[in-house]
C-alpha cells in the first residue's frame, strides 16, 4: 500500500533517502558536540523527530509489489567506498542500501526507540555535547544495519554501534559501569567476529563457485544454494555466533544483565528496545530469507534453544530483586520467542503450498510473529526501562523489597507502570500478547512441544504480579519517602504506550507491511 | 607515481619544472638521480651537523625533508627514462611507496622533535641519514645494497635511542645494538648464501635461480635446502629489526626508554623499512619458494600476534603497551605477505582460471600488507607522540592511571587516543577497519582461513588493552581537574594524523589505490 504523496516526498531527498536518513544524524552529531549543554538536547530532539517522521514515510512509501515480484528492494542504491584492482573480478567495496517492509519496519522501530530515549535524557547532566553527539553516532550505525543489503556495509555499522554504546554505558551509568562497557564490547565484539570470518568464506566459495565474487546479499542469496550443505550449516552456526550474541540466546547472554542494568536510561532503553532487535533482524534476514535451507535443519535445536533460553530467563527474572535487572532477564525472556519464531518459520521455508498448506501457514505465522514480537517488545521494554530507572528517582532505590505503596504515593508512575507490566505478560488488548499468539500458534502446528513456551508465559505473569504486588499494591512504609513522577518525566513512557495499545488492537499497522516480507521468504531460493 | 594525488603532483611538477631540467642537463649520472632525494637528505644532515653548533638546525632538517619530497616528484619524468638493469638502486612503485611513508613519518618525527631533543645537531644529522638509509633500503634491488643500505638506516638509530632521557635509555640501546647486531650477522650469512649457490646478488636473478632450482629440486637437493636455510636466516634477521616473533625482545625496552620522537620513527619509519626489505626478498626474491615459506611467514605471524597481544594485555605503561601492540600489528602485516601465494607461470597455458585466480590472490595479499604498513605508519607514529608530548608535559612515564580524566583535562588528547586506539583495533569510522579487512580477507583468498580467524580473535583480544585507555581517559575521574596545555606543533601533527585516519575510512581509495599499484608484479621469472 505504496501512498505516492510519501514516495514523492522521499525522492527528493538529497542522496536518496537512505543515504540520508543516515547522513542527517552523522551531521547532526558533528554539530551537537560543539553546540553543548542544552543546544546540544535541542539538536537531537529535532533530528531524532525528523527520522521517525522520515521512516514513516519510509513505511508508508514501500511498494508492496515490488517485494513480491523477486527480492524486490526500494529504494535501492549502491555507494561505492573503495575498489581494490586484483586482477579477475575487481573486488569492490560499497554500501547497498534498501530496505522491504522488515528493513521499513525495524527502521521505525529504531527511529521510533531513539526518539522516546532521546526524550528521556532529561537527566544527563555531565558533558551533554558528548553524550548527545553519541547518541546521534548510535541512531546512524543503528538504522545503517537494517538498510544495509551487502555484508561489509552490514558488518561496519553493525561494529559502529559498539562505540557509542561503550561510552554511554562506561562514562554515564552507574557504579561498576565501566567493567560492563567492556564485557559488553568485547563479547559482542567475539560474537561479531566470528560472524565476519563466516562473510569471507561465503564471498570466496560463493564466487568461486558462481565465478562472480561480491558482498552483496541480493547476489548471495541466489549462488549460496549452490555451495555444499556443510559449508551451509557452518554459515548458519557463524551468523548463529553473532545474532546470537546479540539477540541474546542461552550460552551467549552473560553480557545483558551487566550491560542493562548498570547503563543510564536511555541506553537501556537504546540497548533492550533497539540493539537486541539487531540480532533477531539478522536472524531473519541473514538466516531465513539469506540461508533458510541451513537454518531449516539447524531448526529444533535452534527452537529448543530458544524454549530453553525463555524458561531459564523467566526463572532468573523470578530472582532479581532490583527492577531493572528483573526488566533486563524479561528482555532476554522475550528475545528468545523471536528465536523460536524463527526457527519454525524455516520449516515451511520452500515447501509447496498445495502439498503442506497447514506447514507453511504456521512458518508464515510464526515468522510474522516474530517481527511483531521484535516490535512490540521494543515499544514495551522502553516504558519498563525509563519507569525503571524513573523508580530510582521517586523512591531512592530500585530494590523491590525496599519500595511499597506506589499507587498511594504516585498514582500516575504506577499507573504507566502497571500498564507497562500488563503488556509486558502479554495481555491481551496490549501488543504483546498478538506477538506471543502468533509465534505459538505458528509453533504448535510444526512442533507441538513447542507449548512448553507457555510455562515461560506462566512463570512471567507469576513474577510481573508479584512484583506489582510488593511495591505497587502494598500499604506504603511511613518511614521511606515516595516522591511522584513530574510531569516531563512521564512524557516519554506514555508516548510510547501508545503503539503499544494501538498495536494491541489493530496489529495490522505492522502486519500489513510484514506479510508481503514473510511470503516473499516463504517462497524460499528457487 | 601519484594516481589520485595526480592534479597536486602535477603542479609540483610544473612548479618545479626548471629545477626537474635543470638537474636533467647536469651530468649527473642515472644512479645520482635515482637516489637524488637520499643524497639530498645526507647533505642537508651534515648541514644541520654544522648549523646545530650554533643554532637550532630542526629548521635546516625540514628544508632538507621538504626538498626530498620535492625530489621524488619532480624527478619522476627524468627517472622514468632511465634504463634499470644494471643498477643497485631503483625508483619502482614499491620503493616510491615507502620512500613516500617515510617521508611522511619523517614530517611528523621532526614535528615531535620540537619537544626534546630536536634543537641537537648531531640528533638531527642521526636521524637525516637514518632518514636517506631507510631510501636505500626500500629501493634497493641488490642484497649487497640492501645490507649497506641497512647498516646506515640502523646504526644512527641505536645512537639515537641511547640519546633518551635517563639511564635505561643506555640499556634499551645495548639491548636494541646487541640483537641488531645478531641480525646483521645472519642477514650477512644469508647473503653469503645465496650469493654462494646462486653466483649473483641481485634479487631478480636470484629469483629466477631459485625458480630453477625448485623446478629441479629433486636433482639438486642440496641447493635447494641451502636456499631454504638463507629464507629462515632472512625471516630471522628481518624479524628481529621489524620486532616480530623470533627477535622482539628489544622492541619494549628500547621503544619506552628512547626518546619518543625516535620511539615514533622506529614504530612508523623502520619498521616499515624492514618489513619493505623483506618483501622484497621473500615476494620478488623467493617467489618461486612460495609453498615452502608460506608457511614459516604464518607461524611467525601467528607467534608475534599472540606474544604481542598477551604482553600488551600486561602492561602499565603506556609507552611499552604500545610498543608492544606494534608487535603485534605486524603479525597482521605478516598475514597479509603469507597470503600472496605464487602464480605459477607454467599455468598459464594449462590452466588460465587458476593463474588467474592465483594472481588475484597475490594482488590482494601483497597490497593488504603495503596498505597496512601506511595506515600502522600514520596509527602509531601519531600515538607515540601523543603520548610522549603527555609524558614531557607531565615530566613522567605516562602509566593508565595518569590518563584517568583525560576528557576533562585535555578534550582533544582524549579524542585522539579514542580514535587511534579504536583504529589499532580495527573498528568502524577509522582506516584501520580497512587495513584488517583486507588482511584477513586475503587469508581467505588464499585459503588460510585458519589463520584469518587467529588475526580476528586476537584482533577482538587486543580490544582488551586498547579499551582500557579508552575507559581511563572517559570514564574514570582523576583528583585533579587541572586542564593540560599540549605543546602546539606535536599536537598539529597528531591532529593531522587524527584527520587522515577518519576520512581515509570514507576513502580509502585515496591510498589503496597507490598501495595495490606498487604491488610487484607477477613477471614470471624465467629459468
Amino acid at each position: 500500500m505504496q501512498m505516492d504523496f510519501a514516495y514523492n516526498i522521499l525522492a527528493q531527498l538529497p542522496f536518496g533517502p537512505l543515504a540520508f536518513m543516515l547522513i542527517l544524524p552523522l551531521v547532526a552529531a558533528l554539530i551537537a558536540y560543539f553546540a553543548g549543554g542544552k543546544g546540544a538536547r535541542a539538536i537531537t530532539l529535532l533530528v531524532t523527530f525528523l527520522e521517525l517522521g522520515l521512516s514513516v514515510l519510509l513505511v508508508l512509501g514501500i511498494d508492496v509489489g515490488t517485494i513480491l515480484s523477486g527480492a524486490g528492494m526500494n529504494f535501492l542504491r549502491d555507494f561505492v567506498i573503495a575498489t581494490i584492482p586484483i586482477g579477475t573480478g575487481d573486488t569492490v567495496f560499497q554500501f547497498t542500501l534498501g530496505v522491504d517492509g522488515l528493513s521499513a519496519i525495524m527502521i521505525l522501530l529504531s527511529n521510533l526507540v531513539v526518539f522516546i530515549a532521546a526524550i528521556s535524557s532529561n537527566h544527563i547532566h555531565k558533558s551533554e555535547g558528548l553524550y548527545y553527539s553519541l547518541f546521534l553516532l548510535l541512531q546512524v550505525g543503528l538504522m545503517g544495519v537494517f538498510m544495509s543489503l551487502d555484508l561489509i556495509g552490514f558488518f561496519i555499522f553493525w561494529e559502529l554501534v559498539l562505540i557509542p554504546m561503550f561510552f554511554i554505558i562506561g562514562r554515564w551509568g552507574e557504579e561498576g559501569c565501566e567493567h560492563a562497557s567492556v564485557k559488553f564490547f568485547i563479547y559482542t565484539h567475539l560474537g561479531s567476529a566470528v560472524m565476519l570470518v563466516a562473510f569471507f568464506m561465503i564471498y570466496f566459495l560463493a564466487g568461486e563457485s558462481t565465478g562472480t565474487y561480491t558482498f552483496s546479499m541480493l547476489a548471495l542469496r541466489d549462488s549460496i544454494p549452490t555451495l555444499a550443505p556443510m559449508i551451509q550449516i557452518g554459515f548458519a552456526l557463524a551468523i548463529f555466533m553473532g545474532a546470537g550474541v546479540k539477540l541474546p540466546v542461552f550460552p551467549l547472554h552473560n553480557w545483558l544483565p551487566w550491560a542493562h542494568v548498570k547503563a543510564p536510561t536511555p541506553g537501556s532503553v537504546i540497548l533492550a528496545g533497539i540493539l537486541l532487535k539487531m540480532g533477531g533482524y539478522t536472524f531473519i534476514r541473514l538466516g531465513l530469507w539469506l540461508i533458510p535451507d541451513s537454518f531449516a535443519r539447524l531448526s529444533i535445536p535452534f527452537a529448543a534453544l530458544a524454549i530453553f533460553t525463555c524458561i531459564y530467563a523467566a526463572f532468573t527474572a523470578m530472582a532479581q530483586t532490583d527492577l531493572k535487572s528483573l526488566v533486563a532477564y524479561t528482555s532476554i525472556n522475550h528475545m528468545s520467542w523471536v528465536l523460536l519464531g524463527v526457527a519454525v518459520g524455516s520449516v515451511g521455508i520452500g515447501l509447496d503450498p498445495v502439498l503442506y498448506p497447514e506447514i507453511v501457514a504456521a512458518s508464515n505465522l510464526a515468522i510474522q510473529g516474530s517481527i511483531f514480537m521484535m516490535f512490540s517488545h521494543g515499544t514495551i521494554i522502553s516504558v519498563m526501562f525509563i519507569m525503571a530507572g524513573q523508580l530510582k528517582y521517586s523512591a531512592g532505590t530500585r530494590e523491590l523489597p525496599e519500595i511499597s505503596g506506589l499507587m498511594e504515593k504516585a498514582p500516575r508512575m504506577s499507573a504507566v507502570l502497571i500498564l507497562a507490566a500488563f503488556a509486558a505478560f502479554g495481555l491481551p488488548g496490549f501488543s504483546g500478547f498478538i506477538a506471543e499468539a502468533l509465534v505459538l500458534f505458528g509453533s504448535v502446528v510444526v512442533y507441538l512441544w513447542a507449548g512448553i513456551i507457555t510455562f515461560g508465559i506462566f512463570i512471567t505473569v507469576g513474577y510481573i504480579l508479584w512484583m506489582l504486588n510488593r511495591i505497587v499494591f502494598s500499604t506504603p512504609d511511613p518511614e521511606k519517602e515516595v516522591t511522584e513522577a513530574p510531569w516531563v518525566d512521564l512524557i516519554a513512557p506514555i508516548l510510547m504506550m501508545i503503539p503499544v495499545i494501538l498495536l494491541g488492537v489493530w496489529p495490522d499497522l505492522v502486519l500489513d507491511f510484514t506479510q508481503s516480507v514473510v511470503a516473499f521468504i516463504l517462497g524460499g531460493v528457487p | 607515481m601519484m594516481l589520485q594525488l595526480g592534479p597536486f603532483a602535477d603542479f609540483i611538477r610544473a612548479l618545479f619544472g626548471p629545477l626537474t631540467d635543470f638537474l636533467g642537463s647536469l651530468p649527473l649520472t642515472d644512479t645520482m638521480i635515482m637516489s637524488l632525494p637520499a643524497i639530498t637528505l645526507i647533505v642537508f644532515g651534515i648541514l644541520a651537523l654544522a648549523v646545530g653548533l650554533r643554532y637550532n638546525p630542526l629548521g635546516v632538517s625540514v628544508v632538507g625533508l621538504i626538498l626530498a619530497a620535492i625530489e621524488m616528484v619532480a624527478l619522476d619524468p627524468l627517472v622514468a627514462t632511465i634504463d634499470t638493469t644494471n643498477m643497485q638502486f631503483v625508483r619502482d612503485p614499491m620503493a616510491d611507496f615507502f620512500i613516500y611513508i617515510i617521508i611522511m613519518v619523517g614530517f611528523l618525527v621532526l614535528m615531535s622533535s620540537t619537544l626534546y631533543g630536536g634543537n641537537k645537531g648531531p640528533y638531527n644529522f642521526m636521524l637525516l641519514v637514518s632518514f636517506a638509509g631507510a631510501m636505500w633500503v626500500v629501493m634497493a634491488v641488490d642484497l649487497v645494497g640492501l645490507f649497506v643500505g641497512w647498516e646506515v638506516m640502523s646504526t644512527p638509530t641505536y645512537i639515537l635511542v641511547a640519546l633518551g632521557p635517563g639511564r635505561e635509555a643506555v640499556d634499551g640501546a645495548t639491548k636494541y645494538f646487541v640483537m641488531g647486531l645478531l641480525a646483521t650477522m645472519l642477514m650477512i650469512f644469508g647473503i653469503a648464501l645465496v650469493y654462494g649457490v646462486t653466483g649473483t646478488t641481485v634479487i631478480s636473478e636470484v629469483a629466477a635461480a631459485v625458480a630453477g632450482i625448485w623446478d629441479m629440486s629433486a636433482t639438486m637437493p642440496n641447493a635447494a635446502y641451502t636456499m631454504m636455510l638463507a629464507v629462515i636466516l632472512f625471516i630471522a634477521s628481518f624479524g628481529f629489526k621489524v620486532g616480530v616473533f623470533p627477535g622482539w625482545q628489544w622492541v619494549p625496552d628500547a621503544y619506552a626508554s628512547a626518546d619518543g620522537s625516535v620511539t615514533s620513527y622506529l614504530a612508523g619509519g623502520s619498521k616499515k623499512t624492514g618489513v619493505g626489505a623483506l618483501m622484497r626478498i621473500l615476494i620478488v626474491g623467493f617467489v618461486a619458494a612460495q609453498t615452502e615459506w608460506m608457511f614459516l611467514i604464518a607461524g611467525v605471524a601467528i607467534l608475534t600476534m599472540i606474544i604481542g597481544n598477551v604482553l600488551a594485555l600486561a602492561q602499565k605503561d603506556i609507552m611499552r603497551m604500545l610498543a608492544y601492540s606494534s608487535i603485534a600489528m605486524m603479525g597482521y602485516l605478516f598475514i597479509g605477505i603469507a597470503s600472496a601465494p605464487y602464480a605459477d607461470p607454467t599455468l598459464i597455458l594449462s590452466d588460465p582460471t587458476t593463474y588467474n585466480y592465483l594472481v588475484a590472490a597475490y594482488n590482494l595479499g601483497t597490497g593488504a600488507a603495503l596498505f597496512h604498513a601506511f595506515t600502522h605508519a600514520i596509527m602509531k607514529t601519531a600515538a607515540f607522540i601523543l603520548v610522549w608530548a603527555l609524558s614531557i608535559r607531565l615530566a613522567k612515564r605516562i602509566t593508565y592511571d595518569d590518563l584517568a580524566g583525560l576528557s576533562k583535562k585535555a578534550p582533544f588528547v582524549a579524542a585522539a587516543f579514542a580514535i587511534l586506539m579504536l583504529s589499532l583495533a580495527g573498528m568502524p569510522l577509522t582506516v584501520g577497519f580497512w587495513s584488517k579487512l583486507w588482511l584477513f580477507q586475503s587469508a581467505v583468498f588464499a585459503g588460510l582461513w585458519w589463520l584469518a580467524l587467529i588475526g580476528l580473535l586476537n584482533s577482538v583480544f587486543s580490544l582488551g588493552y586498547y579499551l582500557r585507555v579508552l575507559r581511563y581517559a572517559y570514564m574514570v575521574d582523576s583528583a585533579d581537574e587541572n586542564p593540560i596545555k599540549m605543546p602546539t606543533i606535536p599536537m598539529v601533527a597528531v591532529g593531522v594524523c587524527v584527520i587522515a585516519v577518519f576520512v581515509l575510512f570514507f576513502a580509502p581509495w585515496i591510498i589503496s589505490n597507490y598501495a595495490f599499484a606498487a604491488v610487484p608484479p607477477v613477471t614470471p621469472p624465467v629459468p
